[in-house]
């Protein structure tokens, strides 16, 4: 079972309460971005400007595998620090062809849409889609 | 200094701190962010959400009479209760329950001045401990549409050049964007205004600290600056009829305007609605 599929389906066990739970601890599990990416992150470039919320993602790789790195800055936003973790967690260290693997509606598979509206789910869909996008252009790089 | 047409509707920090544990009164917390309530609220208070419990699932409307008695019984809100009503972002989504509420016709609704925001800033405390309330058994007496606009009601307001104040940002009215910048699914095939409006930032009214500027500023805003009158009926629109929610409840209990009206419709509806007029 891939770390996605594992995500997938302790969301579906999960009833409404149990999914806030959830969502919550993957909001205090986002890893805080290194101090060596830090430096190098642009913050205008990094940043997912169709997320009203400050969303900041930086990919690159290491030996081989995708490094996922994000920022989401400030108290205020802990649902979207959640379903940006959710994809750091289920994404980060696999190779290029697992991410491009994966299947590109599963946020809505995870009953999530049900708990936040269709309305939050699309800032955090452009997300996973900035996230597919660096790992296609990493791939074409020579 | 003018005080506000009705100020009783709003109450300080200080105020909802002595009334936690008043039995006569229920706080509510409604935010844009669905964690920020399991993160720490405030003692003894409910969480409703405004998307998936304030609205109708299926058709887009706000929650059903009955879904709204379950619900507030469920929650353990009387008829009687006094409802008092913060949450985040300068109290968008606290001014959209309000006026949810007042829909439904719930009587006693109140709103913390300031919000989340400024019971955060002056180190207040917050919990995360959720009350048990006992159930109660809440019913509907009357649902007040006056304070709701539809389409037909807005291009009958339009035609005779009655007021309307868009609340969205300069760059969605002038129809250079077609969508909040954030929310690029949320938008309409067409972009512009409905012919008349004016435009009023639904955040013009509110300062740094999440409060509600001064009567003397808002009437400086919305009078002096728009010509709008006490008298005049006015609707007021935005995207999804939520931001506008904000400003009917300044232009009504704040300035006093015996005639407001929100049209929940708003964009969306608008500028998608086959030859529905725009204005660039």
């Amino acid at each position: 079972m891939t770390r996605l599929e594992k995500i997938v389906g302790e969301f579906r066990e999960a009833d409404r309460q149990g999914m806030i739970e959830l969502l919550r601890d993957y909001s205090e599990d986002l890893p805080e971005v290194p101090e060596r990416v830090l430096e190098r992150m642009d913050r205008d470039s990094s940043r997912v400007h169709e997320c009203e919320t400050p969303v900041f993602i930086w990919v690159e790789t290491e030996n081989g595998a995708v490094r996922i790195f994000a920022d989401v800055p400030g108290p205020d936003f802990p649902t979207v620090k959640g379903l940006v973790s959710i994809l750091v967690n289920a994404f980060d260290g696999l190779s290029p062809g697992e991410i491009e693997a994966a299947p590109a509606d599963f946020i809505s598979s995870m009953g999530l849409v049900e708990l936040l509206g269709m309305r939050r789910i699309w800032g955090i869909s452009a997300v996973y889609s900035r996230i597919r996008d660096e790992v296609k252009r990493i791939r074409k790089e020579p | 200094m003018a005080d506000y047409a009705n100020p009783d509707v709003l109450v300080s920090t200080d105020w909802v701190e002595k009334h936690i544990d008043d039995p006569g009164v229920v706080i509510v917390e409604s935010d844009e962010d669905i964690l920020l309530y399991e993160i720490g609220h405030i003692r003894n208070s409910v969480k409703f959400d405004w998307q998936t419990e304030l609205q109708d699932q299926l058709v887009r409307d706000y929650v059903s009479r009955e879904n709204f008695e379950e619900l507030l019984s469920e929650k353990g809100i009387s008829n009687d209760h006094t409802v008092v009503f913060y949450g985040d972002r300068s109290n968008w989504w606290a001014c959209y329950a309000f006026w949810t509420f007042k829909v439904l016709g719930h009587e006693k609704c109140l709103i913390m001045n300031g919000g989340r925001q400024k019971w955060i800033d002056e180190g207040r405390e917050l919990v995360k401990d959720v009350p048990k309330r006992p159930r109660t058994d809440y019913r509907v007496s009357a649902i007040d549409e006056s304070i709701r606009a539809f389409r037909d009601d807005v291009m009958e307001h339009m035609k005779s050049k009655k007021p309307l104040v868009d609340v969205r940002s300069p760059k969605e009215y002038s129809g250079e964007l077609l969508h909040m910048e954030a929310y690029p699914q949320e938008g309409a095939l067409r972009g512009g205004h409905i012919p008349g409006a004016v435009n009023v930032p639904w955040a013009t009214a509110a300062n740094e600290d999440g409060t509600f500027k001064s009567a003397d500023e808002l009437s400086e805003i919305y009078e002096k600056g728009q010509g709008l009158g006490r008298d005049d009926e006015v609707v007021a629109y935005c995207r999804i009829g939520e931001r506008s929610s904000h400003t009917w409840f300044v232009l009504t209990y704040l300035l006093g305007f015996e005639n407001v009206r929100n049209y929940d419709g708003s964009w969306t509806e608008w500028g998608n609605m086959v030859r529905a007029p725009v204005e660039r």
